[in-house]
């Protein structure tokens, strides 16, 4: 164990490295950002708007994807794979496709299981898919790009490898599966605003996101040791 | 190998575990839902004599004149009739609490104020109020009943009376309409479709209209002033809702319900006034009744058993009590049953022969002494008949007729004794003080004037047998006995277990064998198999709250909807991007995205349940576009069912010509529907009493089921194809019956449900090609987990046609088509394929989904090695599409059993955990029905083309 503490390598202040590979705490600086923007969004709904999911769901969400969608491509995008063929604006570019793709998946996937459809729903889903896309698709489509396979390894699959790829995944599937259990209360008849489409499901997704992030970080901080482990062994 | 389980040994234990499954079930129903032991006919004069006396069945008293037998009655009961009129007036939902304050404190001010006139009334000790308790559930048709009959109907009497609601039990208004009493109704036209054709007058308003807090009243009080004058009548009853829709709509506290209250109490004073005060009419005495039939809730709602629903109020008006005190003439409890007894002795009928009631003891005051004891001695006589029937006759050895009258009740001595022992002994030991005690009374009356102390005496007597017995009466009908209940629950626990280790030794056996040990092991449970757990375990933990039983539809589409997801994601991940997207990928990718579309369409369509109703959905959508829209979508529905089962038909390539004969018959049925359709689907309603539209009717029925049974029967027989394997042929006629059956089931419901759902009925037929299509493409989904699915897909489409939790839901028009002459049973057959046309539509896609799955695993070696023997292949072919749905039902009866159990003191027990405890029973006979179909058709075409091959191999051998 000794030996372990010696080798272990001095962090470096956000662990880029040049193969676009990411260390445990530069992961949790990035989930930093991203969690401080979530937040900031919130801050200025409720500050500078006078809003809040409840009250006004499509300014509120519209305000966090804008807020949160430049901080994720931005931060994302230097990640990219093989940044030697694709500068970081192409990777900027091409998540803002990604953006627009994920919000009709995601929205294709909402009404799929049962988003109710109608005009006074339309700009509520509308925003809710972009906010679910740049938690799921944008980060992905900033990294991947239209790299078949590694979508499909990292999402089919569900077989990432790599701290980028756990944090590409864990958070996205965190979200999805966070806004499945969030669309729970809804039929119940306690009578409360926030059951209304979307709002607990929004709820639900950013709860997801952020354990799902959680989640990544201990599987990274679980991996390295292991690998420390077998590289010891 | 020994631990194998051999197809005999399969089938006895899952036979066994369903005949336990039945057994456990029927003694919990009968447990739970007792059913009322009830005595049929009616009351007449042998009421009035000691129950022990064998009185000649007097079967000539219906034919007497009326008045005669009204004189008859009267001189029999040897109590003369104080009054010659009655009011009854109904305050729908008006608690007792509003009137007569709580817990001997009087009511809140503003209840108070607005009543001042029935105030002043309590006050000066005209009138007397009770708090009446009313028994569960509190919702006014059985209230109604129980105070004309003075009986506890039990919950199934509630359920199954929607075929007929008139009350034929004996009861107060038939009694005074057999004494030629006239009677005139004003108000919820619940009493005219309990007592038809009984009301002389009558004007009947609906509570339909929750909101309408005004007009609703005052359709009812614009006759009253005209109804004061005349004095043709002997009982008028008032019946007003708008204090329940105040209730409905506001609460307890809502803003209008003072003027509620207030128009009340003028109607009150308007009668007391008029009808009882005023002597100016010769109309005789008139009694005024104010009753409510329950209470309400803080939020004005209904139908439980708590204290603030079933705190209803009995009020009479115009007693000549001598109560002078507030707290006396409000602080009295009795029980909603009660008034029946009472206005029977009060106006000289006899009690209705199932009242469980006893006389009211604040009206006794205006008898003589011997009329009180007379009156009591009647409502023990009735309360002791019905015990009689309730127990063994060796109780009541010694008793004989008017024996306590002359002494002369063998071993038992005319002097009273303490009671002791249990319920029943003591309740006969109370009675027989009682009868000894009147006996003396009435002995000693004749002689010694002082007799007051033997007089109240036999009245404490009277009094102690009296109310203890209607206690133990009413406790019969409500009781549930533990141990029925805990063997029920018990018989249904192992009767699970047992599914549960048959289905998990076969599953061991299947893929164990199958695949490698290792790779079984490693990934035990993959995603859609733990969602399938997952699943099952969400519907038993939502089975517990109301709110989740009365929005199930929400569960089983959601879920069903996510599992179309988990599908999606498998078949993306066994895409593989070296080879470019193949054809074959594709298909999948298509049929699951219709799957996707045609369940959210499923699901849009109606929307269901209880709280959400009022959204808009897509069946409300077309309805108020216009019924063309409607038609539009039956005829397209129509068209395209029939074009989807002939292109399933014929996908088989086989082109015999008994495929021909069948194609041919359904062709001619449908077209059959959509005539039927066209000519007749406008007047539901009269659909029964058309000539022709049920001639046309049973002709579908007949070609339907002829082509049904001869397409299972003759199909095996004439499938010999010499040069396909033996599997792939059995497996193909399979797929054709199984085709025919679905086909046959679509046409039947598009006949049978209303014109709106035929949209869903080929939604449906989509959705099962659709999954079948994908499970012979290779889904690498196990097969019970197909199975499961198309199980839950089955309750979500029984959801998505319009179904509930709700007894309301039920489609009854469909019920009468085709039928020519009134039959309880036959129209339940429809009502019960109408109901669960959805779950047996997938359980009988299982046939078709067999035979898929045997023709494309023909050329396994798995399947060809085991070919050899009848039972293996049985087994392996029907094991898990009759267990797996087995399982999961039984798994789901035996939960939502316990829940029940868990929530029988639950407010909502009666409207929301009932009906679904009904429903959940029908499921299980429906899964029954749907299994047994299923395993007979397979069993059968196995059987014959084993016999079959193994003729030609034979014959075969002869030849060389």
């Amino acid at each position: 164990m000794k030996e372990a503490t010696k080798k272990k390598k001095p962090v470096t202040s956000i662990g880029v490295c040049s193969d676009a590979s990411i260390s445990a705490s530069g992961a949790s600086f990035v989930y930093l950002i991203t969690g401080l923007s979530l937040a900031v969004g919130f801050w200025v709904a409720r500050n500078k708007f006078s809003v809040d999911l409840v009250s006004n769901p499509s300014l509120t969400l519209c305000l966090l994807w804008s807020i949160e969608f430049p901080i994720v491509i931005f931060v994302y995008s230097f990640f990219r794979r093989s940044p030697e063929k694709f500068s970081y604006f192409r990777a900027l570019g091409r998540s803002i496709i990604g953006l627009f793709s994920g919000a009709f998946m995601n929205a294709l996937g909402a009404i799929a299981l049962g988003a109710p459809i109608g005009t006074q729903y339309l700009p509520k889903t509308i925003h809710w898919s972009f906010l679910m896309s740049v938690f799921t698709f944008v980060p992905a489509t900033a990294v991947f790009g239209a790299s078949w396979t590694d979508w499909h390894r990292v999402f089919a699959s569900m077989k990432p490898s790599g701290n980028i790829e756990y944090m590409i995944f864990s958070p996205a599937y965190g979200a999805i599966i966070g806004g499945w259990f969030g669309a729970w209360p809804m039929p119940l008849d306690w009578e409360r605003p926030w059951q209304e489409w979307p709002i607990c499901v929004c709820y639900g997704a950013i709860g997801g996101y952020i354990a799902g992030q959680i989640v990544s970080l201990s599987v990274m901080f679980f991996l390295r040791k292991h690998n420390k482990n077998l590289k010891l062994a | 190998m020994t631990t194998d389980m051999t197809c005999t040994r399969l089938t006895i234990y899952t036979v066994a575990g369903i005949i336990l499954q039945i057994i456990g079930l029927s003694i919990f129903v009968f447990g739970f839902f007792p059913v009322k032991p009830t005595l049929s006919g009616v009351s007449g004069s042998e009421s009035y004599r000691d129950p022990f006396c064998d009185s000649p069945p007097n079967s000539k008293e219906s034919e007497i004149h009326p008045e005669k037998l009204r004189l008859l009655y009267q001189e029999l009961s040897g109590i003369s009739s104080k009054y010659d009129r009655l009011i009854l007036m109904v305050i729908d939902g008006l608690p007792a609490e509003f009137v007569l304050g709580k817990d001997g404190q009087p009511p809140w001010k503003v209840w108070k104020e607005s009543m001042p006139y029935t105030q002043s009334l309590l006050a000066n000790g005209d009138a007397i109020g009770y708090h009446a308790k009313a028994a569960p559930p509190t919702v006014t048709m059985p209230r109604l009943k129980a105070m004309v009959s003075g009986a506890i109907g039990g919950f199934l009497d509630v359920a199954f009376n929607f075929n007929t609601q008139a009350l034929l039990d004996d009861n107060l208004l038939g009694q005074f309409f057999r004494i030629g009493w006239k009677m005139v109704m004003l108000g919820d036209e619940t009493w005219l479709k309990l007592f038809p054709g009984t009301f002389m007058r009558s004007d009947g308003v609906s509570s339909f209209f929750v909101k309408d807090t005004v007009q609703v009243d005052r359709n009812v009080s614009r006759h009253l002033p005209n109804e004061l004058n005349r004095d043709d009548w002997n009982l008028l009853i008032l019946h007003y809702l708008g204090l329940d829709h105040v209730g409905h709509t506001g609460g307890r506290n809502s803003p209008l319900m003072a003027s509620k209250l207030q128009e009340m109490d003028d109607i009150v004073r308007t009668m007391h006034l008029r009808a009882i005060d005023d002597r100016s009419h010769d109309q005789g005495q008139t009694l005024l009744i104010v009753v409510s039939d329950h209470g309400m809730t803080e939020n004005g709602n209904h139908g439980g058993s708590s204290y603030e629903e079933t705190d209803s109020l009995m009020l009479f008006i115009g007693l000549s009590s001598n109560i002078s005190d507030y707290a006396a003439a409000t602080n009295n409890l009795a029980f909603q049953v009660d008034l029946a007894p009472t206005l029977a002795l009060l106006f000289g009928v006899p009690i209705p022969k199932n009242n469980v009631g006893v006389l009211v003891p604040g009206t006794l005051n205006s008898l003589r002494d011997y009329e009180k004891l007379r009156a009591l001695e009647l409502n023990s006589w009735q309360l002791l008949r019905l015990m009689q029937a309730q127990l063994p006759s060796s109780l009541f050895e010694g008793f004989s007729c008017n024996c306590f009258l002359d002494g002369t009740c063998e071993g038992l001595g005319s002097d009273i004794s303490e009671c002791s022992g249990d319920k029943e002994k003591q309740l006969i030991c109370l009675f027989r003080n009682a009868a000894v005690l009147h006996g003396i009374w009435k002995s000693k009356k004749l002689t010694e004037s002082s007799a007051v102390e033997d007089f109240s005496r036999a009245l404490n007597a009277y009094n102690a047998f009296l109310k203890p017995a209607s206690e133990w009466l009413a406790s019969k009908t409500t009781e549930k006995p533990v141990y029925l209940l805990g063997l029920g629950v018990s018989a249904m626990l192992i009767s699970c277990i047992v599914c549960v280790t048959v289905f998990l030794s076969l599953f061991k056996e299947v893929y164990n064998d199958s695949k490698d040990r290792i790779c079984s092991l490693s990934n035990l449970l993959s995603l859609e198999e733990g969602f399938i757990l997952a699943v099952l375990l969400i519907l038993v933990i939502s089975m517990g709250s109301s709110s989740m039983v009365e929005e199930e539809h929400y569960i089983w589409q959601f879920m069903v909807s996510t599992f179309y997801f988990l599908l999606l994601l498998k078949t993306i991940k066994s895409f593989s991007f070296s080879k470019g997207l193949n054809i074959l990928g594709d298909y999948k990718v298509g049929s699951i995205f219709s799957l996707l579309i045609s369940g959210r369409l499923l699901r849009g369509w109606h929307q269901g349940g209880v709280n959400w109703t009022c959204l808009p959905d897509i069946s409300k959508w077309l309805e108020q576009v216009g019924s063309g829209y409607v038609k539009w979508i039956q005829l397209i529905s129509n068209f395209l069912v029939i074009g989807l089962g002939m292109f399933t038909l014929f996908r088989t390539g086989s082109k015999r010509k008994t495929v021909r004969i069948l194609t041919f018959s359904s062709s001619t049925c449908g077209f059959l529907v959509l005539l039927h359709a066209g000519r007749y689907g406008d007047d539901m309603f009269e659909v029964s009493t058309d000539y022709g539209a049920t001639v046309i009717a049973k002709l579908i029925y007949l070609i339907l089921s002829l082509s049904a049974i001869g397409a299972a029967s003759v199909l095996p027989w004439c499938m010999l194809i010499k040069d396909k394997s033996f599997l792939a042929e059995a497996g193909d006629c399979l797929y054709l019956i199984g085709a025919v059956y679905i086909l046959c089931w679509c046409l039947l419901q598009l006949l049978l449900q209303q014109p709106i759902n035929s949209g869903p009925i080929l939604l449906l037929l989509i959705q099962i090609l659709a999954i079948t299509g994908l499970s012979s493409k290779d889904l690498q989904v196990k097969e019970w987990v197909e199975i499961a699915a198309l199980y839950y897909m089955g309750m979500a489409g029984h959801f998505a046609l319009g179904n509930s939790n709700t007894l309301a839901t039920i489609d009854v028009a469909g019920a009468f088509i085709g039928i020519s002459s009134h039959s309880t049973i036959l129209s339940g057959i429809l009502m019960f394929m109408i109901t669960y046309a959805s779950p047996l539509l997938f359980l009988l896609s299982l046939v078709m989904y067999i035979g898929a799955k045997l023709r494309n695993h023909s050329h396994s070696t798995i399947m060809a090695h085991r070919a050899n023997d009848l039972g293996q292949l049985l087994k392996l072919t029907l094991g898990f599409p009759c267990l797996v749905p087995l399982c999961i039902n039984s798994i789901l009866l035996t939960a939502y059993t316990v829940v029940l159990l868990l929530m029988r003191n639950h407010l909502f027990v009666w409207s929301v955990f009932s009906p679904k405890y009904l429903y959940v029973c029908a499921t299980t006979l429906c899964t029954y029905i749907g299994v047994c179909i299923v395993a007979v058709i397979v069993a059968y075409t196995l059987s014959v083309t084993t016999f079959l091959r193994s003729n030609t191999t034979t014959r075969r051998l002869v030849c060389s």
